[in-house]
């Protein structure tokens, strides 16, 4: 299914036009990318673990994980506190260095990029959203969308940012400083900075942890949407099985493990295995 | 809560060594130049106690009143027939003439034996009686005897390489003689006294050479067993002639180290300054660090308000952190003071004030002075913060920090500007109404003080104005251009300490460039000479009158005009005067005279300013009485009436005879020649040099190579300053440095998210940097602007002693503010790594 709607959207909005222009040249994925519409690159991870501590005080958060996130899908990643859910999403984000094991994003394995290298793939392929302080308290709303494209020296894609910021019903917040705005308004900002640079991935990391009911809904369903009308690929951890109910697939992890996953999730279903899993 | 205190302060380590650092550093200073001083006191009283230990009563000449210059005190000289009175005294077991004056050693091959910073060169006469010579010791050779030998101080003797039975010229006031070397001379466990040259005669050779034959400068006279000094000096005195004395060693001990110790004083109170303003820039550091330590700790501090901590439990804990800081940084800059002390020796020696020194003498007086003035500096600094503190709700325990943007009040912009307008008005009255000068000092303060008030207000504008550049280098240049802005209270605190140093530096550049330009412009109105005859090191207080004569006999030379100098005290005011032959004088001299003329002179003329003639209503043919400390009063009849100071720049002048007479033979400061009619200069300029190979005390330089060594004089006092001043602007640096890894440590979740969204490293540390570069270029051209309107102000008050000219050394003032740049980004150095090392992690993910 993720395969179709990617398809489906691929070309068809003149931005994705835009899209291949502010590629070319800059991005050195663009040699592996269409000509005609961006691929939305699966990430995968090989064999992660990651430790923390040394000796006795040794701890696993991860053990040896194998999983393989599907382009144009939206993932959410869940488990109990200390499952090691967020600790996986940091390594498939080039946050954080597995202790053993790869993670790849497209092609590019990105566990052995040096840190420059690792920050431009972030800067350029991947978008954030994380739990709270998205955002930086200095500048604008505008300016913070529009942040890793100024970090990168270049110029937005003015058509294409419009288009995000409307889809989110931000346009009359961009003059705002992020303290003149409300929580879920801070996220919907954050939400279109990450897909303002068209990244190749977008990872959440708790996004609608912080937000009411009402703009934690608003916030997965804009997410849905990037999804299956832009062909994002997105990954998303949470404990809220509502929030899980969002995407396509559910992984569940347990102590460092995968241990099942679901397709076409709904809350109830991923409530009872939360349940299962006794969490 | 004491606890807690001290854990919170030792957690933060990078942050607790730089502001103690900035304390420490003044604390430094200030401990220094006590030890400084109290080591020079002890030197002067250990040399002047040694020099006259044995010695129980000393007969002199009754002065007119106790004048000190420099170490020796002006006495007129007493007739040797008091020596017969003094030895029939009962209870006197010896006693000798003393004689003392100028002698000028030269080495084998001719050149002088200088000394380092113009201390005195001085011939002796060396007792016969070695219970009288204190500790003055032979320590080769033989005692002089005779008209043709000489003892010499075994400094000069080692370090110019002058063997026993050489033969060696020594310059007097009067004709230089031949002397062969016998002997050398140390005192006590030292080879020379207090860095000065010695030669020693024997008594009738020194009252040849140095005094006056029948004459002695005083009788030095030791007990017999048994008697007391003051016994002894009771005896004497009965028997004494009128306008002599007698006194014990250790009243003449006593005044002698008075008199050093006034001059100390100075010395001491100037340091003290630069001591003053390095804890001030200190302060501004101590502010900045609690304000901001307050701003981040606010939820820990609403927490311990939350679980029932009163205000003043809260303002205490403070206020005992500061005490805590302050008792440290002082410890630590009491132990810096004593290399600060033996820098500051250092560093006077290079510049060419060289003084005798003994072990570092760390008085208790010293430790406690300056653990309460650094302590004191700090809590005080504390006190706003502090109480800034206590107004933290309860509640904020609660809420998302974010760091206030701390714009400045509208009362403290009304009270800086008033503060201002009120120096301006006082230094604009001071300069052209002609009001006191009592109000140029507070006038100068004010200003100061009122443009730190307002600052804040121009922190803003004046980093976004100073950003623009940045703006060209991206994001990392456009995000540091606004952090810069975003707290101006923080950024103009931190700028304000780097702007009080350059404030200083700048006015003293400006204040000494106006001076050397005037300079030429001074010497073109009020000197007609050709060439100048000086001593031959800038430090040295004249030459021997010997060398006019020498220079009066080349031929091509027209006229010499020899000028000397005293202090006297006239119409009950102690007064420098300047001393002139009235026969030459009008033709090197351009004085502008309104009345009378200079040849008018004689022994009992007097020629006044016009501004002195204005303020006491003289008038040609008044009376002035000038007193002098050797021969007492002396009646003055005002003969002229001068306009142009400038070479001479006293209030009176009277003729070198007349000097003579009232304070004995003087040397010579200086002599202005004037060429014959069609000489030509260089040619003379060469004889003059040639006819001088016997007077090595002085040279001849044409108007060129004069103007050059007295602006070298003054670049060497520049010098001097700007060194001191420059502990300030390094305790500057270091609250830059501080300001930045409070910055740092305080924006760390934001520094993760541009890290986390795709900021490389090598960005990061170029925001910081830039940061680092505006703060210092606001602090850096906003002390240049005021240094160069201060220096201006400076200049201008000093108008009427001839700096007229204004000059603004803009490639100095220039060098300055790039330096300050450049140290902008230096002090960046440690803050940028650590921002760039920030855990993206740990910002981004919730706590």
């Amino acid at each position: 299914m993720g395969a179709s709607s990617q398809n489906a959207f691929a070309g068809t909005t003149p931005l994705d036009r835009g899209a291949e222009t502010s590629y070319k040249g800059i991005n050195h994925m663009s040699a592996t990318t269409s000509t005609v519409a961006p691929t939305r690159a699966s990430a995968r991870a090989e064999g992660v673990s990651k430790f923390y501590g040394t000796g006795d005080a040794t701890i696993a958060a991860l053990k040896d994980v194998y999983v393989t996130l599907e382009a144009g899908q939206f993932t959410a990643i869940m488990g109990p506190s200390g499952s090691g859910k967020s600790t996986l999403l940091h390594m498939l984000a080039g946050l954080d260095r597995p202790s053993s094991g790869e993670v790849y994003l497209g092609d590019i394995q990105i566990s052995s990029l040096n840190d420059k290298a690792l920050t431009l793939l972030r800067r350029d392929q991947i978008g954030f959203i994380f739990q709270s302080f998205n955002l930086l308290p200095t500048m604008s709303a505008a300016e913070n969308i529009v942040l890793p494209i100024r970090i990168a020296g270049r110029k937005p894609d003015q058509a294409w940012v419009t288009s995000i910021v409307d889809k989110l019903g931000l346009a009359d917040r961009l003059t705002h400083r992020p303290t003149e705005l409300s929580g879920g308004q801070q996220q919907r900002v954050a939400a279109a900075r990450a897909l303002a640079s068209r990244p190749q991935i977008v990872f959440a990391d708790e996004p609608t942890g912080a937000l009411d009911s009402a703009s934690g809904t608003e916030l997965l369903g804009f997410l849905r949407k990037a999804v299956k009308e832009l062909g994002q690929t997105v990954v998303m951890v949470t404990h809220d099985p509502t929030a899980a109910s969002y995407a396509d697939r559910v992984l569940f992890l347990a102590d460092g493990h995968v241990v099942d996953e679901m397709n076409e999730p709904t809350a109830d279903a991923v409530l009872d295995f939360m349940k299962h899993l006794g969490a | 809560m004491f606890t807690a205190t001290l854990r919170g302060m030792l957690a933060h380590k990078v942050r607790l060594a730089l502001t103690v650092a900035s304390i420490a550093l003044g604390v430094a200073f200030l401990a220094g130049t006590l030890v400084l001083t109290d080591t020079m006191r002890l030197a002067f009283d250990q040399l002047f106690g040694k020099v006259s230990a044995g010695t129980d009563a000393v007969v002199r000449a009754e002065a007119a009143y106790s004048q000190s210059e420099g170490i020796s005190t002006s006495r007129a000289p007493i007739p040797a027939s008091v020596l017969n009175q003094v030895r029939q005294v009962d209870g006197v077991r010896t006693a000798e003439g003393a004689v003392s004056g100028y002698a000028l050693l030269t080495d084998n091959g001719g050149k002088a034996v200088l000394t380092s910073g113009g201390a005195p060169t001085l011939g002796y006469s060396l007792p016969a009686d070695p219970s009288l010579r204190g500790d003055v010791k032979l320590l080769s050779g033989n005692a002089p005897s005779g008209a043709h030998q000489v003892a010499i101080d075994a400094t000069s003797a080692e370090e110019h390489h002058i063997a026993l039975g050489s033969t060696i010229k020594v310059l007097f006031r009067g004709p230089t003689q031949e002397f062969t070397v016998v002997g050398t001379v140390g005192f006590g466990g030292e080879k020379n006294l207090g860095g000065t040259t010695g030669a020693y005669f024997d008594s009738a050779t020194a009252q040849q050479v140095l005094g006056a034959p029948g004459f002695f400068d005083a009788i030095n006279v030791s007990a017999d067993a048994g008697v007391a000094p003051a016994e002894l000096v009771q005896r004497i005195d009965a028997v004494l002639p009128d306008g002599t004395e007698a006194v014990t060693g250790a009243t003449v001990v006593k005044e002698s180290t008075d008199a050093v110790n006034e001059d100390l004083r100075f010395v001491g109170i100037l340091f003290m300054i630069f001591a003053g303003i390095a804890l001030f820039v200190g302060s501004f550091i101590i502010w900045n660090t609690f304000t901001m330590t307050i701003t981040q700790r606010s939820r820990e501090i609403a927490l311990l308000r939350a679980i029932g901590a009163t205000r003043r439990q809260v303002n205490r804990s403070l206020i005992v952190e500061a005490l805590l800081l302050g008792v440290l940084a002082s410890s630590v800059g009491i132990g810096l003071g004593l290399l600060v002390a033996k820098g500051l020796k250092v560093l006077m020696d290079v510049v060419g004030f060289s003084l005798p020194s003994t072990s570092m003498q760390v008085q208790p007086r010293t430790i406690i002075v300056s653990l309460l003035v650094g302590t004191l500096v700090t809590v005080v600094a504390a006190l706003v913060p502090a109480y800034r503190a206590t107004k933290v709700l309860p509640v904020e325990a609660l809420r998302e920090a974010v760091p206030g943007s701390g714009n400045p009040s509208r009362k403290r912009i009304i009270s800086g500007a008033v503060v201002t307008v009120a120096g301006l008005t006082g230094l604009f009255t001071t300069l052209y109404a002609d009001a006191t000068m009592k109000l140029f000092g507070p006038s100068l303060l004010a200003i100061i003080v009122g443009v730190l008030m307002l600052l804040p207000a121009a922190a803003r504008p004046l980093a976004s104005l100073i950003g623009v550049p940045l703006r060209l280098r991206g994001l990392p240049g456009e995000l540091a251009r606004q952090n810069a802005m975003r707290n101006p209270r923080r950024t103009s605190s931190t700028a304000a300490a780097l702007m009080v140093g350059l404030t200083l530096v700048v006015s003293m550049g400006v204040f000494a460039s106006s001076l050397k330009a005037s300079f030429g412009d001074v010497i073109g109105d009020s000197v007609n000479a050709d060439l100048f005859v000086t001593p031959s090191s800038t430090q040295a207080p004249g030459f021997s009158p010997e060398v006019i004569n020498a220079v009066k006999a080349v031929p091509g030379v027209g006229a010499v005009a020899a000028s000397g100098w005293g202090e006297a005290r006239f119409n009950g005011a102690d007064s420098s005067y300047a001393a002139v032959d009235p026969a030459t004088a009008a033709e090197g001299l351009n004085l502008g005279l309104s009345a009378g003329s200079v040849s008018a002179l004689g022994l009992n003329g007097v020629v006044v300013s016009q501004s002195a003639a204005t303020s006491h209503g003289w008038k040609m043919g008044d009376v002035i009485k000038g007193e002098f400390a050797a021969t007492g009063a002396h009646d003055l009849k005002v003969v002229g009436i001068y306009n142009t100071k400038g070479w001479i720049g006293d209030d009176f002048i009277i003729s070198i005879a007349a000097q003579t007479a009232a304070a004995g033979q003087q040397l010579t400061a200086s002599g202005l020649v004037k060429l014959a009619p069609g000489a030509d200069q260089a040619t003379v300029q060469q004889a003059i040099t040639a006819a001088m190979a016997d007077h090595p005390d002085a040279k001849v330089l044409d108007r060129k190579g004069y103007e050059k060594e007295a602006s070298g004089f003054i670049d060497k006092l520049l010098t001097f300053v700007t060194v001191m001043l420059l502990l300030a602007v390094l305790i500057a640096l270091l609250g830059i440095v501080n300001t930045l890894v409070l910055s740092v440590f305080e924006r760390t979740r934001e520094l993760g998210l541009l890290r986390a969204v795709g900021m490389t490293r090598a960005q990061v540390r170029a925001m910081v940097r830039w940061e680092s570069v505006v703060i210092s270029l606001i602090g850096a051209l906003a002390g240049a602007a005021l240094g160069i309107g201060l220096g201006l102000g400076l200049s201008q008050a000093l108008a009427d002693e001839g700096i007229k000219a204004i000059s603004i050394p803009g490639l100095q003032v220039t060098l300055y503010v790039v330096l300050a740049a450049v140290a902008g980004v230096l002090a960046a150095i440690g803050p940028a790594r650590s921002a760039a090392k920030v855990d993206v992690l740990k910002a981004v993910v919730a706590d």
